[in-house]
């Protein structure tokens, strides 16, 4: 699980910079949660292009993440990154003044929608191509909003774990409070990822290395010394979230249809 | 005799600015006296074509793509990667490469082993090659491989059995697997020098591997094209993940030198591995 972190620096800010130019940016643009994954991006991004050429958004609701708001700016100010501080708050209360709801999840993915509606807007009026933050664990077991955070031109962290985006962190030199304390979706005060998955990420990303890139069998993965609860609740979200890695399906009438047998690259003539 | 690596990085699905760059490099290098370019597997289309590749697909005795290649290989010879459909065969694509000399098609190679499985979906697209053939050129018996047919060690066995002095793998092997900590590239360099090592070694020829750089729909494109000699000695390395061209000189008498070494090349039994082979597919059919 280890990985080389110079190699995959080289790597994701050759993909940074090849992938900005061919969708026909110069510019790239991120939410700053002042989490891991979004401090690492942001990293990769100047490493890319250069501090002129990144963009930060912090856009907290209320005083939900304190510490998170207080973590970004640290980053920006550190990356010397242009960055806005838009409060999301008026939006969201507007909203849930006409459709109240106690439900934090609901609240959460209202959020995070939001948060990726000013993203696109600002990316259209700053002509930047937005970067996603999504990580390889969090994608795997769909833990993340469809069309809110998972929302993005290019994703250079999709391919990592969670503890490997923090391995990565120490090589980038990200400041050690961001790195080491508790992730959190920022759902609702003191919430954590790890209290809400039930796992720590550490066995997390360790379960499903095995079960992906190592390609082994739920039962294999247990008899190498996994709760079998732990492993069949994460065979079964990774299941049920498959919906959120793909384009909805297209119902097939012609002959060739999008999606099916209208195949072309992403990269197209770039 | 003199080869120049052209570690290039396609623009994908645009033939004709890949064939403007494929012409500039092959007069930096056939100004810097070299006897031979060689360019990466689908040099001039980009890999990731999907349905671009019937829309791409050229003849080349006949292609207006071609005609400035040849015309150039006059000068130097020239491997070249393109999507191939036959005259006599409409409708039909080969992934393949060309080995152009003296104004003339010496050579065409169709790739045989078709990747199709995991984020590889060639055989969707392509049709397979049917054989691997050596061919005399000015310098040597030459064989050309492409990408996978490498991995495949009959390939290259064929390859010696025709009596090949120099094996040409060009390609567009994407890079895989980043927890090599000691190295600084990826899982499958290491892959690919370890079998290049041991090809040349064991054909005592050398082997000369050409791989496309660049990002394609998030792959990235390993570099680290390579020369391993007769003898099985890393001659040269081009860099991993970055474009680069190289003109490196190679000592054809090698290849003398290490059969009189390792007479692997005049003990071989082409016969015995024809006939062993036979049974195994006879027993295989009775399974």
């Amino acid at each position: 699980m280890k990985i080389n972190p110079e190699l995959v620096t080289r790597v994701l800010t050759k993909f940074i910079r090849e992938e900005t130019r061919k969708a026909g940016f110069e510019r790239v643009i991120l939410g700053l949660s002042g989490g891991l994954d979004s401090s690492v991006c942001a990293c990769l991004a100047v490493k890319a292009l250069g501090s002129e050429n990144v963009l930060g958004l912090i856009m907290p609701y209320r005083n939900l993440d304190l510490e998170g708001q207080e973590h970004a700016r640290k980053m920006a100010e550190l990356l010397k990154i242009r960055h806005f501080k838009i409060d999301i708050s008026p939006q969201i209360d507007a909203y849930f003044s006409s459709f109240p709801t106690e439900n934090q999840l609901l609240r959460g993915n209202k959020m995070a929608r939001e948060r990726m509606s000013i993203l696109y807007d600002f990316s259209a009026r700053e002509k930047a191509l937005i970067l996603g933050t999504s990580n390889k664990t969090e994608l795997l077991i769909g833990y993340g909003t469809i069309h809110g955070d998972m929302a993005c031109g290019i994703n250079p962290m999709g391919d990592l774990y969670k503890t490997q985006v923090r391995e990565l962190a120490r090589h980038l030199k990200v400041p050690e409070e961001i790195i080491s304390k508790k992730p959190t979706a920022g759902l609702w005060p003191g919430q954590t990822d790890e209290a809400e998955i039930g796992l720590s990420y550490e066995e997390l990303d360790n379960l499903l290395f095995k079960l992906v890139d190592l390609r082994q069998t739920p039962e294999e993965v247990i008899s190498s010394g996994h709760e079998e609860k732990k492993v069949k609740r994460i065979t079964e979200m990774i299941k049920k979230s498959e919906f959120k890695r793909k384009m909805p399906p297209i119902a097939k009438v012609s002959s060739r249809t999008v999606g099916h047998d209208f195949l072309y690259p992403y990269d197209w003539d770039k | 005799m003199k080869i120049a690596l052209a570690q290039t990085s396609p623009v994908l699905g645009n033939m004709k600015q890949n064939l403007t760059h494929h012409l500039d490099l092959v007069k930096k290098a056939s100004d810097q006296g070299a006897n031979l370019i060689i360019f990466p597997e689908l040099s001039l289309t980009g890999y990731t074509l999907r349905d671009l590749v019937s829309e791409l697909a050229l003849t080349p005795g006949s292609s207006e793509i071609f005609s400035p290649l040849l015309e150039a290989s006059r000068k130097i010879d020239i491997v070249v990667g393109f999507v191939e459909e036959r005259t006599a065969h409409p409708g039909i694509f080969y992934n393949s490469a060309a080995y152009l000399a003296s104004g003339k098609i010496l050579h065409v190679h169709r790739k045989v082993f078709l990747p199709t499985s995991g984020m590889f979906e060639e055989g969707r697209f392509f049709a397979a090659g049917k054989d691997f053939k050596t061919f005399s050129s000015g310098w040597t018996r030459i064989g050309l491989l492409i990408c996978r047919d490498f991995l495949h060690y009959c390939s290259s066995y064929c390859l010696f059995a025709g009596g090949t002095g120099l094996i040409i793998t060009i390609s567009a092997a994407p890079g895989r697997g980043a927890s090599n900590l000691q190295g600084q590239g990826f899982e499958t360099s290491r892959m690919w020098e370890l079998m290049g090592e041991a090809i040349s070694f064991f054909s005592s020829s050398f082997v000369v591997y050409c791989n496309r750089v660049g990002v394609e729909d998030g792959a990235t494109f390993a570099g680290g094209s390579f020369i391993y000699s007769p003898f099985g000695k890393l001659i040269t390395r081009l860099p991993y993940l970055d474009e680069a061209f190289l003109i490196q000189e190679i000592d054809l008498e090698e290849i003398r030198r290490a059969r009189k070494s390792w007479p692997f090349c005049r003990d071989d039994r082409p016969e015995v591995i024809w006939h062993s082979l036979e049974q195994i597919i006879r027993k295989k059919d009775e399974d």
